[in-house]
């Protein structure tokens, strides 16, 4: 079968790759720069051990990263003051790309740092982790320097969930196993070898990743997937073991407002990709009970699921990265507005 | 008499120019701390220990026969053996995540003080004399020590000390915190459990028994009326009680960890003798197994005040703007004070430690200054400024 193929061959453990001098070498001979982008949403408890491992490890020791760089969503406690004051470039997302609108959101950051950094690599790390290692970075950056036919790799781990202070050996995943795998199977089946669709940690080249839209919330993990496959097949992607990730548990009634946003995302490509049809619109609302009091009570939920176009579409990025290419873009997206669904653009 | 410290560079200078490591520093002590290290159970830091002296080109970089993390830098010369040694268990409660936060001022951890900030150190001492271009005279020895506290009793450090084929000359331990602290001595340090088990307790109570609670608390009773001396030094510290599991049943077992301090041996043998003769006479009385279980013992010794190791480390720590503080702490200077090895103990930081429920944690900003002490110190010694009483 096709995907065990790709598994055995497309399947690295971050040991692979723990020859960081070596790694280096692969990088140089290249001459690619990587950055790495942490967006963060008051995460002032995780921040600061990020940045100094980082820094540290792969910055002051061996020059693989170029930049490290945190994209903040308007955290109201001291992340951006800590990430400053261990030497990463803090950006406040709403303060840039302002001409097209500001949305909140883990996507609006990696499609702004796509404008911000200047890596020819991203390199994607949540920043909720609480045993962060180097092997965030140079698990995922290995595949992609050392084989030019990748040009996106996926997290993929044991998880952990810190709670009360002790550790539960399992517990994570519970959205890819009940959401996304089955509809993987159903309508991407290759894309079911991807173990860990929605984990937060990735890298990709900026050559594919300013070709595809971004969700700015829930769904931009599993938006990205499909939009590299549907560009460049199975062989674009590569996914790398990264043993153990401690992060916080999210309740169940959260995970079903995460799932509500990536099914909205799933079903506009369902419909892109003349895999369903369906008329107008999918709600927005998404609705929960919670029982308090001894009743009851509703609660409802407004998720969109904005989409960010191709950052190659963007007239700033363009002239930012592509000066000596003739403009031709479309207007600045008004804030607020849908996306389109349009086949994407290609600069030659 | 004046100490000069013959420096490469002045020592006032070395806090800026390790500026540039300062978050490889906090990488090491972030990743260390969050590596549980219960006494016997050190492994994954020897190994992260060792990785660090091999990445940083310590070709014979390896483990004991016991156990303990060993790196070794050979001097131009050779003529003196320096050691430096921090231990790598610390005392975290099993099971407790190992979670690190790095805020802006400080590193909160378990177990970050005592002395994860301390292996830091040591395991990027060959990556910060390469930063500063320093290539000692002396052959330098680097040791993360296992088994070091509680009933480990410096067990990892005697055993390397005891078995290490040159003679050490000069020792510097390297605990995390305080900044300024400066042992040179050691004092007499027993620590021990008292077990009180009632007799037949499983199969019902012996004629006699008592809870075990309350046969303790008569042994309590009768160890506070043990003479101590103002002088010498001596004192007797009741610090850890365990006993039962629920309000309805009384306990067939109780323990009191003790700890009993002297600046003179004998003290500690009297206070010992008496504390058993205690137990003998309990046991009997109420039908009970009291027994004392010395598991840690130091004995009283040091260097003068005035030898030049403790001289120049003062010159040091006032020019790095450190005020030295002399108290005494039990570490590992204790073993190398006893074969005769002069040696102090420098802290690197300040902090807090053991202070359950408030989280231990270390300062940053002191941090360079700490780690430019145990620079200045080494350069000193290997200069020969520190040879001689």
């Amino acid at each position: 079968m096709a995907s065990e193929n790709w598994l055995q061959r497309r399947t690295f453990h971050h040991t692979n790759f723990w020859d960081i001098r070596w790694l280096l070498q692969h990088k140089e001979r290249q001459g690619l720069t990587i950055s790495l982008c942490l967006p963060t949403y008051n995460e002032e408890k995780t921040i600061g051990q990020e940045i100094v491992i980082f820094k540290a490890e792969l910055m002051d020791r061996f020059p693989l990263l170029d930049e490290i760089a945190v994209i903040d969503s308007g955290s109201t406690d001291k992340t951006c003051q800590i990430a400053a004051e261990f030497g990463a470039d803090v950006y406040i997302a709403s303060e840039h790309l302002t001409e097209y609108g500001n949305y909140r959101g883990k996507g609006e950051n990696l499609w702004k740092a796509l404008y911000l950094l200047r890596g020819d690599i991203i390199v994607y790390v949540d920043t909720d982790i609480a045993n962060i290692h180097p092997r965030f970075v140079y698990g995922l950056v290995g595949p992609l320097l050392v084989n030019p036919e990748v040009h996106y790799v996926k997290a993929f781990y044991d998880r952990p969930i810190a709670h009360s202070g002790q550790l539960r050996p399992t517990g994570g995943g519970r959205v890819t196993e009940i959401l996304i795998r089955p509809l993987f199977s159903l309508f991407y089946p290759e894309l079911t070898a991807i173990l860990q669709p929605l984990s937060g940690e990735y890298a990709g080249r900026r050559s594919i990743l300013e070709q595809i839209p971004f969700p700015v919330g829930y769904g931009v993990e599993t938006a990205m997937l499909i939009d590299i496959y549907q560009r460049l097949g199975m062989e674009a992607f590569a996914q790398t073991d990264l043993d153990r990730r401690v992060h916080r548990n999210q309740d169940t009634v959260a995970l079903g407002r995460m799932a509500f946003g990536v099914a909205r995302v799933f079903f506009s490509r369902l419909r892109r990709d003349g895999k369903i049809q369906y008329e107008g619109q999918l709600p927005t609302l998404m609705r929960q009970f919670e029982f308090a009091d001894g009743n009851y009570r509703l609660r409802e939920y407004t998720i969109e699921e904005i989409e960010r176009p191709p950052m190659i579409q963007v007239e700033a990025y363009r002239r930012k990265f592509y000066p000596e290419t003739e403009s031709s873009c479309a207007e600045p997206m008004p804030s607020g507005s849908v996306p389109s669904e349009q086949p994407n653009a290609e600069i030659v | 008499m004046t100490v000069t410290v013959p420096l490469r560079r002045p020592v006032e200078e070395l806090p800026e120019a390790l500026k540039p490591l300062r978050e490889r520093i906090l990488s090491n002590l972030t990743m260390l701390a969050r590596l549980p290290a219960p006494t016997g159970r050190e492994q994954d830091r020897v190994q992260f220990m060792l990785d660090r002296f091999l990445e940083a080109g310590l070709t014979d970089a390896t483990t004991d026969e016991i156990g303990n993390a060993v790196g070794r830098i050979r001097g131009r010369r050779g003529s003196r053996t320096i050691l430096v040694v921090s231990h790598l268990d610390d005392i975290v409660r099993p099971g407790l995540d190992h979670e690190v936060m790095v805020r802006a001022d400080r590193v909160i951890g378990p177990g970050v003080s005592d002395n994860a900030m301390g292996a830091a150190v040591v395991a990027m001492l060959p990556s910060i004399l390469e930063h500063l271009n320093i290539e000692l005279n002396s052959h330098l020895v680097l040791l993360g020590s296992i088994q070091s506290l509680e009933r480990g009793n410096h067990r990892g450090i005697r055993f390397f000390l005891d078995q290490y084929p040159d003679d050490i000359h000069f020792g510097i331990c390297v605990e995390g915190i305080e900044l300024g602290r400066l042992d040179f001595f050691s004092i007499a340090t027993v620590r021990a459990d008292l077990v009180c088990q009632v007799r037949n307790g499983n199969q019902g109570r012996g004629y006699g028994s008592e809870s075990a609670v309350v046969v303790l608390n008569q042994i309590i009773n009768r160890i506070l009326g043990i003479p101590v001396p103002v002088r010498p030094y001596t004192v007797i510290r009741m610090g850890k009680l365990r006993a039962g599991v629920s309000y309805d049943t009384e306990p067939t077992r109780a323990l009191l960890g003790l700890e009993i301090v002297s600046h003179d041996d004998e003290q500690v043998d009297r206070i010992i003798r008496e504390i058993e003769a205690i137990c003998f006479e309990m046991s009997a009385r109420h039908a009970v197994e009291a027994k004392l279980d010395v598991f840690f013992r130091t004995r009283a010794g040091g260097i003068p005040f005035g030898h030049r190791l403790v001289s120049t480390s003062i010159e040091v720590m006032r020019k790095l703007g450190i005020e030295p503080d002399q108290k005494h702490s039990p570490s590992e200077v204790s073993e190398m004070i006893a074969r005769d090895i002069p040696a102090v103990t420098l802290g690197i930081t300040r902090g807090r430690k053991h202070q359950r429920p408030k989280p231990d944690y270390v300062l940053i900003e002191p941090i360079l200054r700490g780690v430019a002490q145990v620079v200045g110190v080494l350069l000193a010694i290997d200069s020969g400024a520190c040879d001689g009483i």
